[in-house]
């Protein structure tokens, strides 16, 4: 208690030597460009992070709009000209990137301690911390099914996504190798931990995809917003999907669907700063104003994405508008988190496309689902 | 009571360095297989299909050329293993080499890293024993002190290895220790938790093998996991038999011994381009047993056959890591067969696991002749009582079987090869590693030759003595004459005659380098006063004699600092 009050007064102190500075460079400070998803995701962030940072520190933010694709960054950097300094991105990306060269090295040393003192490295979550991106927030894919499919027992488990027994009903997956791998050597009891160990043998790959082929009625997608589509429609009663749009469809829009959180598989979404930005030092700025526990916790009472310190997944209430408990809706969520995978970047980096091809060469071409929108490219924006 | 204390203290900081050398080592040979393409990880990221298949068969070998080269740098040119630390310990030696123990980390590791078909427990529990007596020796304690340092050194090494502080303290007394006293208990538990405590908190590892939401089986599924007992034991068997048939096989092969792991490396490699399942310590294989259905009854057949086959040749001819590993993979296939059988036969539920781990704790228990520690690691893992209590019933039976068929471990039967034989117990086994030469007396008579028997006679006489020694110019042995003998030579006027006409009385000639044990059942047969030491490589130099009171003292002595060592409290 006593830590906690002194900790509250030194920040205040802080904040009153920062006020003169902040007033004072306000005038001339150069603006912010910070690049990243738009919609939904873009106006808590404005609300959150980007307002708050402005009225701290004087420095405007202008935001720009990507589909998380490298390849306008790798354009800007090669020419020199980086119209960005902070950018918003997977952290699979950030470490392709990273290895071309194409973001500046991010140190945790930036970083704030938690209100209650905790160093930032132990307060962030695993693996939170790369050469040149460090973790914000965490998205999940996870499965959804309509509560009124099941009215007796509900799913509890991602085995049950396999058991059409229990649970009878069409499915639908994605049409990728990632995550319905893994869902499916869960189901065979395989701790998290060994997932992608055995999914590097034949044999592990090959009991996985017979439970995905041993799948009655089972719909492909391809686009993020297909799967909550198809279970509005009643046209499947499991479908996986990210966990954002599923959070949209059931509280915004009053879709009686529920979240199975057993098996969700997480994704990292970082900062980074490109090579070559010209207001790296706002950026880094930025990056740690962000990072600071208050603001995530306040990112996530806006959006249903994890922080990454365990200090501000701690501190997240409701939504300040719907009153929604924001806790039961982040990934992250010890209650939710129980039995999460990470996905292993790196590993998919240098296996997915044979993976892809054992998988699609394994699984029935059906025909995708009646009014499924083109392929999508794969690298379509995956999160918001 | 400070002194103890001390030993306590000096247990928990031994614990936390084997600790942290032992989740160094993982890590190391976790950073080799996939640096190497040995793990089905690195293999599966690797995208070159043709390289992959060429390293599989030049990295093991390669592997091999660097491990023979290590062990020619050994006296005894091979790794050391708990072997040598039981003898230690049983002996009251002590004092384990720390150049051997580090040249045989390394080789243990190169071995790992390279994808050779050993386990890494042998080279953690060697290590932590070695680290354990290099404390015990830099703070010059006794002996009997050394031996707790090893014990705790050990227990650390497990307990930091499988997360299971309970199982290391158990291995350390079942195995290595071979009591329970309570002077020992408590540095030995301090290490344990002390290992335990760093594993956990600085550098996390997955555990061995994890057993989720387990069914119970039907009461009469314990009558299979006894009968899976006994038959484990008899893989347990196979599989101890090959390794020591390879081994005695390599010995006559014409190969320099520094070659043969490269020979077996490369025989390893090719067989591994068709199963690659036997590349390693083989976790990925072990966690597939334990899942109904991801092996046919064929499979499991022949990965078993191969994975055996394998690690014989690897350890066989002369690859340095442990036996504990391999025979969990073996065990649990050998399990999931068993289970697979009574699945198809249609009478098992959902109780597939249980039968894995039935099997697995058949066969290595008796492997390592530790049926406690096994029990104990199955429940430190799984945290499963139920799955503890099935696997008892296997053990019930495959641990005496196997040691009736067999001996008590794999350990104690390469012990009894060198000479060691541990199965009558601890003195039995102190007092045949006890040598003669250190009770070797002086004070005895010894005639040249040309002495007559008058002198002789006189020369005794003086000494008090009642027999004599003859021995050649080279002061070779010769002969007992006794002075009765001598007494009734002169009496017949025969004094002027050399002592060599007087009658031999055979008494037992022993080596210097010969046990207490050996010359303790000479006197039963022959009454004589003492045991006479000649050199047999000196070509049967005289050494002087050893009497029997002496030897008598030997074994009181030994007696009772085994004595102190096992009951003593504090």
């Amino acid at each position: 208690m006593g830590r906690g009050k002194r900790a509250i007064i030194r920040a205040a102190i802080v904040l009153l030597l920062m006020l003169p500075a902040a007033s004072g460079s306000a005038a001339e400070a150069e603006p912010l460009d910070i690049l990243s998803w738009g919609g939904a995701y873009e106006r808590a962030q404005r609300r959150a992070l980007f307002a708050p940072f402005t009225a701290a520190t004087g420095i405007p933010v202008r935001v720009h709009r990507y589909n998380g694709s490298l390849a306008r960054i790798r354009q800007a950097v090669t020419s020199g000209e980086v119209p960005w300094d902070v950018i918003d991105m997977q952290r699979s990306r950030g470490r392709t990137a990273c290895a071309e060269g194409l973001l500046e090295p991010l140190s945790p040393d930036l970083l704030t301690p938690s209100p209650q003192g905790t160093p930032a490295v132990r307060d962030f979550i695993d693996g939170a911390f790369s050469p040149c991106a460090i973790t914000h927030s965490v998205f999940a894919t996870v499965v959804a099914y309509r509560r009124d499919a099941f009215p007796g027992q509900r799913p509890t488990e991602i085995g049950d996504l396999f058991d059409q027994q229990r649970f009878p009903g069409p499915r639908a997956l994605q049409r990728d190798p990632a995550v319905n791998l893994e869902w499916a050597l869960l189901s065979y009891g395989v701790p998290e931990q060994e997932i992608y160990r055995l999914l590097s043998t034949r044999r592990g790959l090959s009991l996985a995809l017979r439970r995905l082929q041993r799948l009655d009625n089972l719909q492909w997608w391809e686009a993020g917003d297909t799967p909550v589509r198809l279970l509005a429609e009643k046209r499947v009663v499991m479908a996986s999907g990210y966990n954002g749009r599923f959070f949209d469809a059931m509280v915004n829009r009053g879709l009686p669907i529920e979240i199975l959180w057993d098996g969700q598989v997480q994704e990292h979404e970082t900062w980074a700063i490109p090579r070559g930005a010209e207001q790296a030092e706002s950026a880094r700025k930025f990056i740690r104003f962000a990072t600071a526990t208050e603001r995530q916790a306040a990112l996530a009472r806006l959006i249903p994405y994890g922080p990454s310190r365990r200090s501000a997944t701690r501190q997240v209430t409701t939504h300040p508008d719907s009153g929604v408990d924001m806790r039961l809706h982040i990934p992250t969520h010890p209650l939710n988190a129980e039995r999460a995978v990470t996905k292993d970047d790196s590993w998919y980096a240098h296996t997915h496309e044979r993976i892809s091809e054992y998988f699609n060469a394994a699984l029935p071409h059906d025909a995708p689902a009646a009014g499924e929108t083109p392929p999508a490219t794969p690298e379509a924006p995956a999160a918001p | 009571m400070l002194r103890f204390l001390g030993l306590v203290a000096l247990g928990a900081l031994i614990g936390c360095l084997a600790a942290l050398a032992a989740m160094g080592f993982v890590g190391a040979v976790i950073w080799l297989n996939d640096l190497l393409l040995i793990s089905p990880r690195g293999r599966m990221m690797f995208a070159h299909p043709e390289a992959l298949a060429i390293a599989t068969v030049v990295v093991p070998t390669l592997g091999g050329l660097v491990v023979g080269q290590l062990h020619r740098a050994i006296r005894e040119g091979r790794p050391h293993t708990p072997a040598d630390v039981i003898a230690a310990v049983q002996t009251r030696r002590g004092r384990l080499p720390a150049r051997a123990g580090l040249l045989s980390a390394l080789s243990g590791l190169v071995s790992l890293g390279s994808g050779a078909s050993v386990g890494q427990y042998g080279p953690l529990v060697h290590m932590g024993a070695s680290l354990g007596s290099l404390g015990a020796n830099l703070l010059r304690l006794g002996r009997s002190d050394d031996n707790v340092a090893i014990a705790a050194g050990v227990a650390a090494a497990i307990a930091a290895a499988f997360h299971a502080p309970l199982a290391g303290i158990v291995f350390a007394h079942e195995v290595v220790l071979r009591h329970y006293a309570l002077r020992a208990f408590a540095p030995v538990a301090a290490a344990a938790i002390a290992g335990h405590v760093v594993a956990t908190h600085t550098l996390a590892r997955g555990a061995l093998f994890h057993v989720t939401d387990t069914a119970v089986p039907h009461p009469w599924e314990f009558a299979a996991f006894l009968l899976i007992g006994g038959v484990g034991a008899l893989v347990a068997g196979a599989y101890m038999h090959a390794i020591l048939a390879v081994g005695r096989w390599a010995a006559r092969l014409p190969l320099a011994p520094p070659l043969r792991p490269a020979l077996a490396g490369a025989a390893l490699g090719l067989v591994a381009l068709w199963v690659p399942d036997i590349l390693g310590m083989g976790q990925e294989t072990l966690r597939f047993a334990t899942i109904q259905g991801a092996f046919g009854s064929l499979d499991l057949v022949i990965v078993l056959v191969l994975k055996l086959a394998a690690t014989a040749l690897c350890i066989g001819m002369g690859f340095g890591g442990g036996v504990f590993s391999p025979a969990l993979v073996i065990g649990t296939l050998f399990g999931a067969l068993c289970g697979s059988w009574v699945t198809q036969a249609g009478f098992a539920g959902d109780t597939f696991v249980f039968y894995a781990v039935c099997g697995m704790v058949a066969v290595t228990a008796p492997v390592i002749g530790a049926p406690l520690t096994t029990l104990l690691i199955v429940f430190e893992l799984t945290g499963s009582y139920v799955l503890t209590t099935a696997a008892l019933a296997s053990v019930t039976l495959a641990s005496p079987i196997a040691a009736q068929l067999f001996g008590r471990s794999l350990f104690d039967t390469q012990l009894a090869r060198r000479g060691l034989d541990l199965s009558a117990g601890r003195s039995r086994a102190l007092l045949q590693s006890a040598r003669l030469k250190d009770l070797i007396s002086q004070d005895c008579v010894t005639l040249g030759p040309g002495t007559s028997v008058d002198e002789a006679v006189a020369t005794l006489s003086a000494s008090g003595h009642g027999e004599a020694y003859r021995v050649n110019e080279r002061h070779c042995y010769r002969g007992s004459v006794m002075l009765a003998d001598l007494e009734v030579m002169r009496g017949r006027g025969q004094g002027r005659l050399d002592v060599s006409e007087c009658r031999d009385t055979p008494r037992p000639v022993l080596d210097p380098e010969a046990s207490i044990w050996e010359a303790m059942h000479h006197p039963q047969d022959v009454a004589g006063e003492a045991i006479v030491v000649a050199d047999d490589r000196a070509g049967g130099v005289f050494r002087g004699v050893v009497y029997e009171a002496s030897i008598t003292r030997a074994y009181m002595q030994h007696s009772e600092a085994l004595q102190r060592e096992e009951h003593g409290t504090g």
